[in-house]
């Protein structure tokens, strides 16, 4: 699903829509993930609030095509690419600090990898280290070592979907500077995740 | 400026290392007219949100085979993708977070005031 400029202004029809039930069985969910990209409680808050209005007023929309959490999931995705779009016009997002060399150890001088450095075979697959809650737990963990607008940045794209064209113009950068953020990010997720979980001896589980 | 510098040594995953003269030679050449790995790291990253052109594809393809790390780079890009993609619908394992009862009771209250 991807970004529907207006949030379907149609009438109300709120055949089966059971506002009360969304907030218990998925208040806690959508009030994770917006905590994860937000990090204040009374924004996050917000979001899911506003996420629940937007789902009365367009719950004749759904059609049980997706679940009923997917669907809330998409609304709040909308709701916090908005609320990048508003930080945008305040804040300055360009961040070409971080990773300025590159992990330059990784290369030798003449532009190659370094032999003893360069990506291992990642085992097993992801699909199937995605089933184990400890992986997520080590993906967090990285996400957080990333200087905020870095990780921003890279969630925007990656998480909410949004295509780059739309991350310039919501965080006014240009899109060189997207680029090189976008790339420093993938490398240190890489890099952490490899260090972290794959390059572990996977029988002890995450350390 | 790659000078002798060898970017295939024995032993390393590649599909051409310099087993003979032959693959010396293209690994020298392959290593010559493609870009260097730093810069192909940064060429994948971009390759995630826009399409390349074929020659560039094509070098790339080329490069591929003297540097598996450089391939390997380019498919766990992919895999971070999907990682990332799905983080979402996994937050609940990786977050205690919760909303208090009385979020939820507020909530729930402005929700009846707007769908009388």
């Amino acid at each position: 699903m991807r970004f529907p400029k207006s949030e379907g202004a149609k009438p109300a029809v709120t055949t089966g829509a059971d506002p009360e039930r969304w907030v218990e069985e998925h208040g806690d969910c959508l009030y994770r993930y917006a905590l994860l990209r937000v990090r204040r409680p009374e924004i996050a808050e917000d979001l899911v609030q506003e996420t629940f209005f937007v789902a009365v007023r367009t719950s004749g929309n759904f059609r049980g095509k997706s679940s009923e959490r997917s669907w809330l999931c998409g609304i709040l995705k909308n709701k916090i690419c908005d609320y990048f779009r508003k930080l945008g016009r305040e804040t300055c997002f360009t961040d070409l600090e971080f990773l300025a060399d590159e992990l330059s150890h990784k290369f030798v001088p003449q532009g190659f990898w370094n032999h003893e450095a360069g990506p291992l075979e990642w085992k097993p697959e992801a699909e199937v280290v995605m089933h184990r809650t400890e992986f997520w737990e080590t993906f967090r963990d990285c996400l957080t070592k990333l200087p905020q607008r870095i990780a921003d940045v890279f969630m925007l794209r990656e998480m909410e979907e949004m295509e780059t064209s739309q991350i310039c113009e919501a965080l006014n950068i240009s899109p060189n500077n997207l680029w090189v953020m976008l790339h420093r990010a993938r490398m240190a997720l890489r890099e952490c995740l490899e260090i972290n979980w794959f390059k572990k001896p996977q029988q002890e589980g995450h350390l | 400026m790659s000078g002798e510098y060898n970017p295939s040594p024995e032993g390393n995953p590649s599909f051409l290392a310099r087993r003979n003269r032959f693959q010396t030679a293209l690994v020298k050449f392959v290593g010559r007219y493609t870009p260097k790995c730093r810069e192909v790291v940064r060429i994948l990253s971009r390759s995630m949100d826009s399409k390349l052109s074929l020659t560039m594809r094509a070098k790339l393809r080329l490069h591929y085979l003297i540097c598996a790390w450089c391939q390997r780079y380019a498919k766990q890009l992919h895999v971070l993708r999907k990682i990332a993609s799905s983080a979402p619908d996994h937050v609940d394992e990786f977050s205690q977070d919760a909303l208090s009862s009385t979020a939820k009771e507020r909530m729930k209250e402005a929700l009846r005031r707007k769908s009388p």
